[in-house]
């Protein structure tokens, strides 16, 4: 099984985020790919989200999870980033969020994005359905 | 009981100001931590309401942030007031520049959430867009302090 992580953040020496409040990690999950993020997505760290996520994409995974189980704040910037790269996976790449809460979920569902892309409240759902 | 931080600087129970404070992200970002803290500190709001309020409050600081001075070589500034009405319980935010939105339309669909946010996130949502500038009015009923 292949596991591959990275971190991007302050102290990693991969690309910085200008934006301390967010840590971005990627690890497998047999050919699916989780990219987690930590803290406030924003418009400061939204770009390295989507980097980290198409950085994912590019190893070519059977299916791409973002997981916001950690996240404390969601800005319309990282939802943006969630719809342009679920527009660019689907439909050859499974694809899919974990968010649940007031600061993740409820935004999602309130712009209408829960009714592009799925999300599921646990990593473990979200793995269960692309496997389904 | 005023407690100034500095010029422009204003947070007490009725009052948070941020006036001539630059319009970009990390300004953005800092000034949305500092409101909620003040939030945290002077109302008694669940959590769903207070993301709600910080969450909309954003909204209007990125858009100054990003669209207010495409066109210019530096950014501008860009001003935050909040005032809280003791006889109303009324919660009213006001976030202004004084730039011109350049490319603030949603035209495809991964742009353009920010003003449908702060009307779904707050009780009422005012923008109002002119040659001198752009002036957001986010209100919220019902808000009682500690």
């Amino acid at each position: 099984m292949l596991k591959y992580q990275r971190e991007v953040g302050p102290d990693s020496g991969a690309v910085p985020t200008q934006a301390p409040n967010c840590v971005i990690t990627e690890r497998w999950v047999d050919r699916t790919a989780v990219v987690s993020a930590s803290g406030d997505i924003d418009m400061l760290s939204a770009p390295a989200l989507e980097e980290s996520i198409r950085t994912a994409l590019d190893k070519d995974p059977v299916a791409l999870v973002v997981d916001f189980s950690a996240v404390e704040f969601l800005a319309s910037a990282g939802m943006g980033v969630l719809v342009a790269v679920h527009d660019d996976a689907a439909p050859s790449v499974g694809f899919c969020v974990v968010a649940d809460g007031p600061a993740t979920s409820r935004p999602l569902q309130l712009v209408g994005i829960a009714d592009i892309v799925q999300v599921y409240p646990t990593l473990d759902e979200a793995l269960a359905a692309l496997n389904a | 009981m005023i407690d100034s931080m500095s010029t422009g600087e204003v947070a007490n129970a009725e009052r948070f100001e941020r006036a001539g404070i630059t319009a970009d992200a990390g300004t953005a970002a800092r000034t949305r931590e500092e409101f909620t803290h003040w939030l945290h500190q002077f109302f008694d709001l669940d959590p769903v309401r207070t993301i709600d309020v910080v969450l909309a409050i954003n909204e209007a600081l990125a858009n100054s942030a990003e669209f207010a001075y495409l066109l210019a070589t530096r950014p501008g500034t860009m001003d935050v007031q909040a005032r809280y009405d003791t006889r109303d319980a009324r919660l009213t935010v006001t976030i202004s520049d004084n730039g011109l939105w350049r490319g603030a339309t949603a035209d495809n669909r991964t742009r353009g959430r920010g003003i449908p946010l702060m009307r779904a996130l707050s009780d009422r949502a005012m923008v109002e867009t002119s040659s001198s500038g752009t002036r957001v009015c986010l209100e919220w009923s019902d808000v009682h302090q500690v």
